[in-house]
C-alpha cells in the first residue's frame, strides 16, 4: 500500500495539483490586493482562506483531471480481471491527491509565514483552525472532482467543473442574503476578507464548516469509490446530514466573523521600564519599534501641565463599536503595520504627541485635525508634516496656524496649547489655536 | 534465481481442470458470441485459433472473468464462475493481457507491473521480487525505469506480458501477445510460453497459426462460438490434405478442419 501510494504520488496528477496550488496560492497572497496579511498569523491564516476562492475551484478541476486517467489509458479491461474491489484501489488515488492540495496549501502558507516571522509573534490556537478548515476544504474539492470525474468522464468535465466551482463560490453570498450565516456554512471564503488586527473565527463557526466540508468529502469517496447506483444513492446521505447538521451548528446571526474580536489579541503588551509604553499582543513584535519613538514623544509632552506619562496602542474597533477605557494620563497611538511587517509610521513620534490632543470617545467638541498637527509641531519645534492618517488639506491650514504660534512669545503660546490639550481632555474644543 | 514456495502453491489441485467449460454462452453485446462451448483444460499452453469473429476474444474476456456468462457453465480453479459467485480467490489466480492492453502512461515499466501486483492483491512482501522477475523473464530488464510512454509496440506488448505473469497466475490468458514482436522477440516468446507451460494453465488466442505449432502443446479451434478441434499440435498437422490451403502442415489442418467444421454446419 505505502509503495503503491508512493507511485501514485509520483505519477498522478498529484505533484502537477501540489505545484498549481502552491504557485497560485503564492502569487496571490503577495500580488492580488497587496500584502494583507502582514498584521500576524491570524490574518495570514484568513488571507489564505479567502483565495480559496481561486485555489478551492482549481483543485476541483484537478480531482476531475485526476479521475479521467483510467478511461483515458483505457485500462478497465484490465483492472475488471483483478480481484482488488474498487473501493481499495481508489485509496491510494484519494490518499495523493489529498497529500498533493493540503502540501499545496500548506506551502503557501509557509511563504506568506516567512515574510511575518520576524515580526508576528501571537500565534493563538485559532490559526490552526482556521489554516485546518481550508485544508478540509481542498481537500473536499479535490475528492468531489475526482468523484464528478469519475462520473462524467470527458475532457471538458476538468475546467467545466473548475468553473463551476467558482462561479459556486461568488453566488453562494448573493443566493443566502440576507442570511449571510448560511453563506458562512457552506462557503470557506465568506467573511475572511480583509481581516483587521484583533480579528479572530469564533471556533463554532470553525467546527460547523469542518462539519460540512467533511460531509462534501465523505460523499465524494462513496461516489468515487462506489461501482453501484445503491452505494451512489446511499452516498447522498453524508452530504445531506452534514449540512443539516452544520446549518444547527453555526449561530444564525449574520456578520458573525467580521464582528469577531479576539481579546487576548487586543489584550496590552508593555515594554519594561517607565515610562510605560504597551501594544496589542498582536503587535507584540512591534514593541521595541514602537516605544523608543513613544518614549521620545512622551519627554516632549512632559513640558505641558498635567502631561500624559504612558503612551497605549488605541485599539479600538468600529466593527463593532469598542473603545478602549479613557484615562487622561494615556496617549493613545494607532499602530498600522506596513506591507513589510514592521511599523509603518515614520511618524510614531509625531503621533504620539499629536494624540495627546485627543478627546474622549463619543465627544463631538473634538479638536481638529489642523490644530492637533500644528500643536504637536509647534512642540516638537519643526514644520508640520502631514502624518499617514491626515488629509493633505488638512496641512495648508496645520503649517499656518503653526506659523501663528511660532510668532507668539514662547509663554503665551504654550499657554494656547496647554489651554487646546484640557479642551480636547473635557470635549469642549471649538475655539481655534489662534483665537483663544 | 530460487523462489521461496508458499504453502499454498504446495497444497494439491482438489480440482480436474484448470478451466472447465460447459454449454458455455457469452454475450458481445446483444451477440451471442461464444454459444455452448465445452471446453476443458490443464496445465500446458493451449493455443486458441479461429477465424476473425469466432469468439476468441469474447471466451477470453468471460475466462479473465470481465463478462459474465450468459449461459451454460464455467470453471475456474475449480471455482464457479456466475453472477453470483465472489471471485476474488479465483482472480487471484489470473494472468490476463487484452487484446487492447491498457496501461498509465507516467508509470515506469516497474511501477505498472508493481501496481498490477498490487491490484492482484500478491503479499506485500512478495511484489518487489516478483516485479523483478516478471520483467527479467520477459527480457525488459533494461527498461524497467523507463515510461511506459516511451515504450515501442513491441515493448509494450512484452511489459503486458510481464504484468500477467507477475503473480505466477495458476491461468494466464494472453490474447494476441506476439502482435507488434519482431521474429526474434517472438522466438524468445516461445520459449517463454514453453517455461510458463510447466507449471500453469496458458490459453494463448493468436492469428499465427505457426506460434501454435512451435510453443503449443494443446490446439483449440473455435469457430462461430463452438469448439471445432482440441487436440496436439501435431495431431492438428495430420488432419490437412494436399488440397487444403496452407503453407505448412499445421496450416493445412487447420484449413482442413474449419472447412469440414463449415460444411457440417451448412447441413
Amino acid at each position: 500500500m505505502s509503495r503503491v501510494f508512493r507511485i501514485e504520488l509520483r505519477r498522478s496528477a498529484a505533484l502537477g495539483s501540489a505545484l498549481i496550488l502552491l504557485v497560485a496560492g503564492v502569487l496571490l497572497l503577495f500580488f492580488a490586493e497587496g500584502i494583507g496579511f502582514a498584521d500576524g498569523w491570524m490574518q495570514l491564516a484568513m488571507t489564505q482562506r479567502l483565495y480559496l476562492a481561486v485555489l478551492w475551484p482549481l483543485a476541483l478541476a484537478a480531482g476531475a483531471w485526476q479521475a479521467r486517467r483510467e478511461r483515458r489509458s483505457n485500462v478497465a479491461e484490465l483492472f475488471a480481471s483483478t480481484p482488488r474491489p474498487r473501493a481499495h484501489r481508489t485509496v491510494p488515488t484519494l490518499g495523493a491527491m489529498a497529500t498533493a492540495v493540503a502540501c499545496g496549501y500548506l506551502l503557501m502558507g509557509m511563504s506568506g509565514g516567512l515574510w511575518i516571522i520576524g515580526t508576528a509573534e501571537y500565534l493563538p490556537v485559532q490559526v490552526f483552525v482556521v489554516t485546518a478548515v481550508g485544508v478540509l476544504a481542498l481537500i473536499a474539492a479535490v475528492w468531489l472532482g475526482l468523484a464528478v470525474g469519475r462520473l462524467l468522464p470527458w475532457t471538458a468535465t476538468a475546467p467545466a467543473l473548475g468553473i463551476a466551482g467558482l462561479g459556486l463560490l461568488l453566488l453562494i453570498p448573493g443566493a443566502t442574503r440576507p442570511r449571510g450565516w448560511l453563506a458562512l456554512v457552506f462557503s470557506p471564503i465568506y467573511e475572511m476578507k480583509m481581516p483587521d488586527a484583533y480579528t479572530t473565527v469564533p471556533s463554532r463557526a470553525s467546527v460547523a464548516q469542518a462539519v460540512w466540508l467533511a460531509a462534501l468529502a465523505g460523499t465524494a469517496v462513496l461516489l468515487f469509490a462506489s461501482s453501484g447506483w445503491r452505494l451512489r444513492v446511499a452516498a447522498l446521505l453524508p452530504v445531506v446530514t452534514g449540512a443539516a447538521l452544520a446549518v444547527t451548528l453555526m449561530p444564525h446571526q449574520d456578520r458573525y466573523v467580521t464582528d469577531a474580536i479576539d481579546p487576548v489579541a487586543r489584550e496590552l503588551v508593555c515594554a519594561p521600564g517607565e515610562p510605560r509604553v504597551c501594544v496589542s499582543r498582536v503587535h507584540s513584535g512591534l514593541l521595541t519599534e514602537v516605544r523608543t519613538q513613544a518614549r521620545a514623544g512622551l519627554a516632549i509632552l512632559a513640558k505641558l501641565p498635567g502631561a500624559p506619562t504612558q503612551a497605549d496602542e488605541d485599539t479600538t474597533t468600529y466593527l463593532p463599536e469598542d473603545y478602549p477605557p479613557w484615562r487622561g494620563d494615556v496617549v493613545l497611538l494607532r499602530v498600522e503595520v506596513g506591507s513589510n511587517g514592521h511599523l509603518d509610521q515614520t511618524t510614531v513620534l509625531a503621533d504620539v504627541v499629536s494624540g495627546a490632543f485627543a478627546s474622549p470617545p463619543r465627544c463631538e467638541h473634538t479638536v481638529g485635525p489642523a490644530e492637533k498637527l500644528a500643536a504637536a509641531y509647534w512642540l516638537l519645534g519643526r514644520e508640520p508634516v502631514a502624518g499617514w492618517a491626515n488629509d493633505p488639506a488638512d496641512l495648508g491650514t496645520a503649517v499656518q496656524l503653526w506659523q501663528d504660534l511660532r510668532q507668539l512669545p514662547e509663554s503665551e503660546a504654550r499657554a494656547r496649547v496647554a489651554a487646546l490639550r484640557q479642551a480636547a481632555l473635557t470635549c469642549s474644543a471649538g475655539a481655534s489655536l489662534g483665537t483663544r | 534465481m530460487m523462489r521461496t514456495v508458499s504453502a499454498a502453491e504446495t497444497v494439491p489441485t482438489t480440482y480436474p481442470w484448470a478451466v472447465e467449460a460447459e454449454g458455455l454462452r457469452v454475450r458481445a453485446g446483444r451477440h451471442l458470441a461464444v454459444d455452448g462451448l465445452n471446453l476443458a483444460l490443464n496445465t500446458g499452453v493451449h493455443g486458441l485459433l479461429g477465424p476473425n469473429g469466432a469468439g476468441k476474444t469474447t471466451l477470453m474476456r468471460a475466462l479473465a472473468t470481465v463478462l459474465k456468462p450468459a449461459g451454460g457453465r464455467l470453471t475456474l480453479l475449480g471455482e464457479p464462475v456466475n453472477g453470483r459467485a465472489d471471485l476474488r480467490r479465483v482472480r487471484r489466480g489470473l494472468g490476463y493481457l487484452p487484446q487492447q492492453f491498457g496501461f498509465y502512461p507516467r508509470f515506469t515499466v516497474r511501477e505498472f507491473v508493481e501496481y498490477m501486483a498490487w491490484l492482484k492483491e500478491m503479499p506485500k512482501t512478495a511484489i518487489p521480487g516478483a516485479v523483478q522477475r516478471a520483467i527479467d523473464r520477459v527480457g525488459l530488464a533494461p527498461k524497467a525505469g523507463a515510461r511506459m510512454k516511451t515504450l515501442s509496440g513491441g515493448m509494450l506488448r512484452r511489459a503486458g506480458i510481464a504484468q500477467a505473469i507477475v503473480n505466477d497466475p495458476a491461468v494466464l490468458l494472453l490474447d494476441e501477445p506476439t502482435v507488434g514482436l519482431d521474429p526474434e522477440q517472438r522466438l524468445d516468446f516461445r520459449g517463454l510460453l514453453r517455461d510458463l507451460g510447466v507449471d500453469s494453465c496458458v490459453l494463448v488466442s493468436t492469428h499465427l497459426v505457426e506460434d501454435v505449432a512451435a510453443a503449443c502443446t494443446d490446439v483449440v479451434i473455435i469457430n462461430e462460438g463452438r469448439l471445432v478441434h482440441q487436440g496436439t499440435a501435431d495431431d492438428l498437422a495430420t488432419q490437412g490434405g494436399e488440397g487444403d490451403a496452407g503453407d505448412s502442415p499445421t496450416e493445412r489442418g487447420y484449413s482442413a478442419l474449419l472447412r469440414r467444421h463449415r460444411a457440417e454446419a451448412g447441413r
